[in-house]
């Protein structure tokens, strides 16, 4: 470091990176302001506008029936696509024959775009919430299962070797040695998965939907209730925020390993 | 063809037997012929060095051994049992030790996790811990990540985790290339010591000629790609060996020329 950091006192440090991290937001603000302020702007409330409506609108009932729903299918869609892209990456990438099996199938399924699932799947499962679940699981299981496949294929071969010498076989393997080396990789494919489901969770409720988050702006926007449209916006981009940022706590903890290990590979 | 290059006088069993092993490994079309024809045999407890020009087959061959690589031809047998795969009672140190070492655990996490597979009971396997970590000099940094020790210090918590397994049968491939002058000599030293205390079979692979005849019992040299045993040398030093009065003896020199002169033989046959 070419400065010395104790010529800056701590509390001037810290209201320098919080100018630096909320410099932009306030500037997008101001620029969104002065632009609602102009004439002609019912499609644009102002920011004033959108965060009292935001609070009338989701700090009531409307969070419990149209929001906290939405989130707990994400996150059921979420998982379950976790947990099958995981298993079935693990068993691909262990077995050629397997791949080379299922290669052609996955190639295909992995090339039709999620939304367009969401009309097969009302007909072959109905309106529910299933329905939700199901397209989000069909549709962000497939980063997961084709970055664990890589990451299970990408094993050192001395720590396989090591792993054989010592006879560590079986479950023992398959957590300290498979799981842990594909953890990088794995956990690229979560993240991608994360943000195609909150995607897909708004499409399958605007299509085929009588409640949840992207029910609500669909019926906003058709009310032109369009300051309370733009709340729902709004709240998304704060729902994936949050998702990402817990997210990457996990990811932290989970990763700390690899984060040291890049780091001496850097230093020395 | 030599089945016997020299036999030695004492007895028990052969432990390890290598009966006209050949490699060939075929890559892209290639095939490069790594191993071609060893025999040798190691006794129970013996400890042999191997010595060879770089490149002539002395991992493959281990590999070999170690059950982890199919030879082309010929036979290992350890223990009177054919090896087809990693024989129970058999630790190696890689020659990549970096590599083998576990990097999301601790160091100690990687010894301990050997002694787990084996089932030993808690209490057990802390003392096999401790003592292996004590013995590489490495107590202190227990807790650590590999990633975050020298070269040196991961290549002793590989000789760690080998000894704490308490195996029969020892392979190390040049697990001393990365320490230090004074650290080898303990390194060695130590590895005496323990195989003195244990009742091991070591098979040490080795650049560094000097070594190879403090260590051995035997030394071993290897001949250039196509590899065979070229000589089978009894290092009939004094058990009881250290590093000062080992190493000036006269016939410590001897021995020392001897298998310098087989290796230079070795790099002039290939040439
Ligand atoms: N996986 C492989 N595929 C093809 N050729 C290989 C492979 N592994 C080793 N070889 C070749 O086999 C020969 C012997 O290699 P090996 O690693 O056994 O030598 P070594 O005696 O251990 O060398 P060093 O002392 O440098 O470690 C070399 O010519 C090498 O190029
Ligand atoms: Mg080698």
């Amino acid at each position: 470091m070419s400065t010395n950091p104790r010529s800056v006192s701590a509390p001037a440090r810290a209201l320098s990176f919080l100018a630096r991290l909320l410099l932009l937001p306030a500037l997008l603000v101001g620029v969104w302001w002065w632009a609602a302020s102009g004439e002609g702007s019912f499609y644009l409330p102002t920011p004033g506008t959108v965060a009292t409506t935001f609070g009338e609108v989701w700090l009531s009932e409307r969070f419990l029936t149209d929001a906290l729903p939405s989130i707990g299918l994400l996150l059921t869609g979420f998982a379950l696509a976790a947990v099958l892209g995981v298993g079935a990456g693990v068993a691909l990438g262990l077995s050629r024959t397997l791949r080379d099996l299922t290669e052609p199938v996955l190639e295909f399924l992995r090339a039709v775009p999620p939304p367009v699932l969401v009309p097969l799947l009302m007909l072959l499962v109905g309106l529910d919430s299933t329905m939700r679940v199901a397209v989000i699981a069909s549709g962000c299981v497939w980063p997961v299962l084709l970055n664990t496949i890589e990451g299970v294929r990408s094993v050192d071969p001395v720590l396989s070797d090591t792993c054989r010498v010592y006879r560590i076989r079986g479950r023992r393997r398959l957590t300290t040695l498979v799981l842990r080396s594909a953890s990088p990789q794995i956990m690229t494919g979560l993240r991608q998965a994360l943000s195609i489901a909150v995607i897909l969770m708004v499409i399958s409720e605007m299509f085929a939907s009588s409640s949840g988050l992207g029910f609500a702006v669909v019926q906003f926007q058709r009310g032109f209730a369009i300051p309370e449209m733009w709340t729902g916006i709004v709240l998304l981009g704060l729902l994936g925020v949050a998702l990402s940022l817990l997210f990457g706590q996990v990811e932290k903890r989970v990763l700390s390993w690899h984060r040291g290990l890049r780091a001496t590979a850097r230093g020395g | 063809m030599n089945r016997d290059i020299r036999t030695h006088s004492q007895e028990g069993p052969d432990v390890l037997d290598v009966n006209g092993l050949r490699k060939t490994y075929a890559s892209a079309g290639r095939a490069v012929e790594a191993v071609h024809d060893l025999t040798f045999r190691l006794r129970a407890g013996e400890l042999a060095c191997l010595v060879g020009p770089s490149g002539c087959g002395k991992t493959t061959l281990l590999k070999c051994v170690a059950g982890l690589l199919a030879p082309t031809g010929g036979t290992v047998a350890v223990a009177g049992h054919p090896v087809h795969s990693p024989p129970p009672d058999m630790a190696v140190v890689f020659q990549e030790y970096g590599r083998s070492l576990f990097p999301w655990l601790t160091v100690r996490g990687n010894v301990e996790l050997p002694l787990k597979e084996k089932r030993l009971p808690r209490a057990r396997r802390n003392a096999l811990v401790e003592e292996a970590l004590e013995a590489v000099g490495l107590a202190a940094s227990a807790s650590s990540h590999p990633w975050e020790l020298s070269g040196g210090m991961q290549q002793r918590v590989a000789i760690a985790r080998a000894i704490a397994y308490e195996p029969r049968v020892l392979l190390m491939d040049e697990p001393f290339a990365a320490v230090d002058a004074q650290t080898r000599a303990d390194l060695e030293d130590l590895v005496r010591g323990l195989w003195q205390r244990f009742d091991m079979t070591v098979l040490f692979v080795t650049h560094d000629i000097d070594e190879a005849v403090y260590l051995g019992q035997r030394v071993l040299v290897l001949s250039s790609a196509p590899t065979v045993v070229q000589d089978d040398i009894e290092i009939d030093l004094p058990e009881q060996r250290d590093q000062l009065t080992t190493r000036s003896a006269q016939r410590f020199t001897e021995l020392r020329a001897r298998v310098h002169g087989q290796i230079q033989q070795a790099k002039r046959a290939s040439t």
